[in-house]
């Protein structure tokens, strides 16, 4: 059964602020935090209260109360417009924080963290141990926190809300829970005010209730749905795979520092005796891995990270230290790091085999391994997708016959080889030309191309090449988007389908503007072309005169050939 | 492959004559040391890449590093790999590099020479000053592999390469079966600087690539017109379809 270790900063917003505050000017005299102070944001009907430091909070002055009543109930009410942005990109930094203690970590909601300790605890001396240790760690950082840890996630995040620092035993929910109040369910605001309306303030007084018993009260089936799916969460009936922040990786090596380090030399010695570890263990099981990723975590509750891959499962420290040593300048130790810590991920079995002593010895033999070695090298110094690899792809439109891929350690496959004359240099656009040429299927006799004019000697063609029909098939409306996909939940940089309506708006604009741009691809007639001084064209006619596919066919350069 | 006798064209094969690769055409492209290739023209850099391509097919790289600087490969298009390999028989490993900037390139072939697995190192640069190919030129000694540095007709000035050459395109070979159409690629390749061969420099090749043989034939007597069409050898029935 897992354990679930729930954090709550009940005032994140503020907490974070003074944070911020603080390593902006250390030196600064602490504000006074007796006097009362609010964070607002805008809402539809002029200010909120966003959150409120316990002396505001103490004069009755809540997060949802308007600014305006809070003024007037407080005259000298101190206000700043809260930054959400800043308090979600922290709370990012302190989850990532949090790998020192274990590798699932996710966030949970505005405020709080959320964490898998199962198997991690007796690293930290027990469970309670581990309350105690992380509450000091948040203390020293000046967080209020609560924290409650269960077998559920529900459990875990309603007892940090209405019981902190309670430590709950595999089975035990159903009794720990039944005291607590029913606001610690993470329900929304209008399920809880019916609950108190029904005299439902305890978990306990749900366990009996009947669904249809429940929604009959409600009036509303989607709100006793909601209710019980918590109340299932909580319990352990239904499951609820929190969304962790990051991979787990396959191995660890963890190197605490007695001595907070500062220095780059520790940082460097730290790696070496990491990777020292982990290869070992790598290799005891036979495998390599593709990517390194190097933690230093620092007192003061940040991290910084440095990573690496390679095209192949690799293990051997010394060329992994050779990649790491650019990066490792990247690490900034800050007010000192108190462990260090490697994770190995996407693991894979290797290939050790023997490399060849020389190239001259083994005719045509390629040290594969070597070259991937180089690749990793070349990636460690400048960025991911450098290095890359042609892979041909079964098209006869020139354009699309190769596919440039990053290198993934498998060498190229050669495919069949050009079906014609193909230029050695081809340009990803094609660059219009102005042409003289015999229409309707002539070769052209002049043309101007980057503001040159050159006349053709010579030339062999046409090649028509047809376009792929079976592309330019519009999908279905229906199949662009599928429901629900929109702007609204999908993020447009990360998923094209976001703006397919939006897109297909300005294509329908662009055809009423242009009715002759036609949206079907067309015929291309390619010619071979000599100028007077000896250097060899492909260009192209982007189409044929009367095939009803636009106006008059346009010229291109497609390549140059040797 | 058949092999065809030179006929009275006035064609003849410069590997018969010189059997020693070295100090001789093409002076050790490909197989020693760091050569540069250079275009003498704005629109002669496919030419050059021609050129060097097949002057180092006889080297028969396994393997081939292949640094482009990005800019370079947006103003005369990405290479064509299915057509480069072409030029090399047995088709070598290429990877291609990409970097933003001249220094880039050159760390990267630097790397590439030291790296083992390597036979070869083809990269397309803007600059390189008599200190960075001083560099590559000792870093290509001291581990035994050839560079091949390809180049725009802006460069000028000293080198510490083993050899510049200047490649210009020239109007194609008469093409046998058509004489309408661009026959086989002509280059005129000037050697610039040769440190192996000093008494060669200035002297203008003027070469045609076939593609069949893959080898580079000397054409003399340009200056008297091109050359005849030789008579078409036994064409091969083509498969219908």
């Amino acid at each position: 059964m897992k354990r679930f270790l729930s954090i709550w900063f009940p005032d994140w917003p503020l907490d974070r602020l003074r944070r911020a505050r603080r390593q902006a000017s250390p030196s600064a005299k602490p504000a006074e935090t007796r006097r009362p102070f609010v964070l607002v944001e805008p809402g539809p009907k002029g200010l909120l209260v966003a959150a409120s430091n316990a002396s505001a909070r103490a004069q009755g002055i809540g997060a949802g109360l308007r600014f305006t009543d809070a003024r007037a109930r407080l005259p000298e009410l101190a206000h700043e417009e809260i930054d959400r942005e800043a308090d979600r990109a922290a709370l990012d930094r302190l989850a990532d924080w949090t790998i020192r203690w274990t590798p699932l970590t996710a966030l949970d909601g505005e405020d709080g963290l959320m964490l898998e300790t199962t198997g991690c605890d007796h690293l930290h001396g027990g469970e309670r141990g581990m309350l105690d240790r992380l509450g000091a760690v948040f203390g020293r950082m000046g967080l209020t926190h609560r924290m409650g840890l269960a077998a559920t996630p529900g459990a875990a995040s309603a007892l940090a809300r209405a019981a902190p620092g309670t430590i709950l035993d595999t089975g035990a929910e159903r009794a720990g829970l039944a005291e607590l109040l029913t606001t610690a369910l993470r329900l929304s605001g209008e399920a809880e005010t019916l609950l108190r309306r029904f005299g439902l303030t305890r978990i306990g007084q749900l366990y009996g209730i009947e669904r249809t018993a429940l929604a009959r009260r409600f009036r509303s089936e989607e709100a006793a749905d909601a209710v019980l799916l918590r109340l299932d969460q909580a319990l352990g009936h239904r499951s609820e795979p929190p969304d962790w922040i990051r991979p787990v990786p396959d191995h660890v090596a963890r190197l605490p520092c007695p001595e907070p380090l500062g220095s780059t030399e520790g940082v460097e010695e730290g790696l070496a005796r990491l990777l020292a570890d982990l290869c070992t263990q790598l290799a005891g099981q036979g495998l390599g891995a593709r990517s390194f990723v190097y933690h230093a975590f620092r007192t003061d509750g940040t991290v910084s990270s440095v990573g690496i891959s390679a095209a192949r499962p690799v293990r051997d420290p010394a060329h992994l230290a050779r990649l790491f040593r650019d990066r490792l300048e990247r690490i900034d130790p800050g007010f000192g790091i108190d462990l260090l810590m490697l994770e190995a991920h996407r693991t894979g079995p290797m290939s050790d085999s023997t490399a060849a002593l020389s190239t001259e010895l083994v005719g045509g033999e390629v040290d594969e391994g070597a070259l991937a070695r180089l690749a990793d090298r070349i990636t460690a110094k400048f960025r991911e997708g450098v290095v890359t690899v042609r892979h041909p792809v079964a098209s006869h439109l020139p354009e699309r016959s190769e596919r440039s891929a990053p290198f993934d350690g498998a060498m190229p496959v050669p495919g069949a080889g050009p079906t014609g004359p193909r230029p050695l240099r081809m340009f990803a656009h094609p660059e219009p030309v102005q042409v003289l040429a015999e229409v309707p299927e002539g070769p052209p006799i002049r043309f101007v191309w980057r503001k040159r004019p050159r006349r053709v000697v010579r030339a062999d063609g046409p090649e028509r090449i047809a376009p792929e029909w079976w592309r330019a098939l519009t999908p279905p409306p229906g199949e662009a988007t599928p429901d629900g996909a929109g702007r609204k939940w999908l993020a447009p940089k990360l998923d094209p389908r976001a703006d397919a309506e939006f897109i297909a708006k300005v294509h329908e604009k662009l055809t009423a503007l242009d009715p002759g741009r036609a949206p079907q691809p067309r015929a291309r007639d390619y010619y071979r072309v000599e100028d007077e001084d000896g250097r060899r064209y492909w260009v192209y006619r982007d189409g044929l005169y009367d095939d009803g596919r636009g106006g008059p066919p346009e010229w291109f350069v497609h390549g140059l050939f040797a | 492959m058949s092999f065809r006798l030179p006929d009275g064209a006035g064609l003849f094969r410069l590997s018969a004559l010189k059997p020693s690769p070295a100090g001789a055409f093409p002076f050790g492209l490909g197989r020693e040391g760091v050569h540069e290739v250079a275009a003498a023209g704005p629109g002669d850099m496919t030419a050059a890449l021609g050129f060097a391509l097949a002057g180092l097919a006889q080297a028969r790289p396994a393997s081939l590093i292949w640094v482009t600087e990005r800019t370079r490969a947006h103003d005369h298009g990405p290479v064509r790999e299915d057509v480069a390999a072409a030029f090399l028989r047995p088709r070598p490993i290429i990877l291609h590099v990409g970097v933003r900037r001249t220094i880039d390139v050159l760390w990267t072939v630097e790397e590439a020479l030291r790296a083992d697995g390597v036979s070869l190192v083809l990269a397309e640069l803007a600059e390189a000053d008599f200190t960075a190919t001083r560099r590559l030129t000792l870093a290509a000694r001291k581990h035994g592999r050839p560079a091949v540095l390809l180049m725009d007709q802006r460069r000028e000035g000293a080198t510490a390469a083993e050899a510049r050459w200047r490649v210009k395109a020239l109007p194609s070979a008469p093409n046998q079966y058509d004489p309408q159409a661009p026959g086989r690629p002509r280059w005129e390749a000037v050697l610039e600087r040769a440190r192996s061969a000093p008494g060669d420099v200035g002297r203008v090749f003027a070469l045609e690539y076939d593609d069949e043989t893959l080898s580079l034939d000397l054409v003399p007597g340009l200056a008297a017109g091109p050359a005849a069409p030789r008579p078409a050898a036994s064409v091969p029935e083509r498969e219908a379809g």
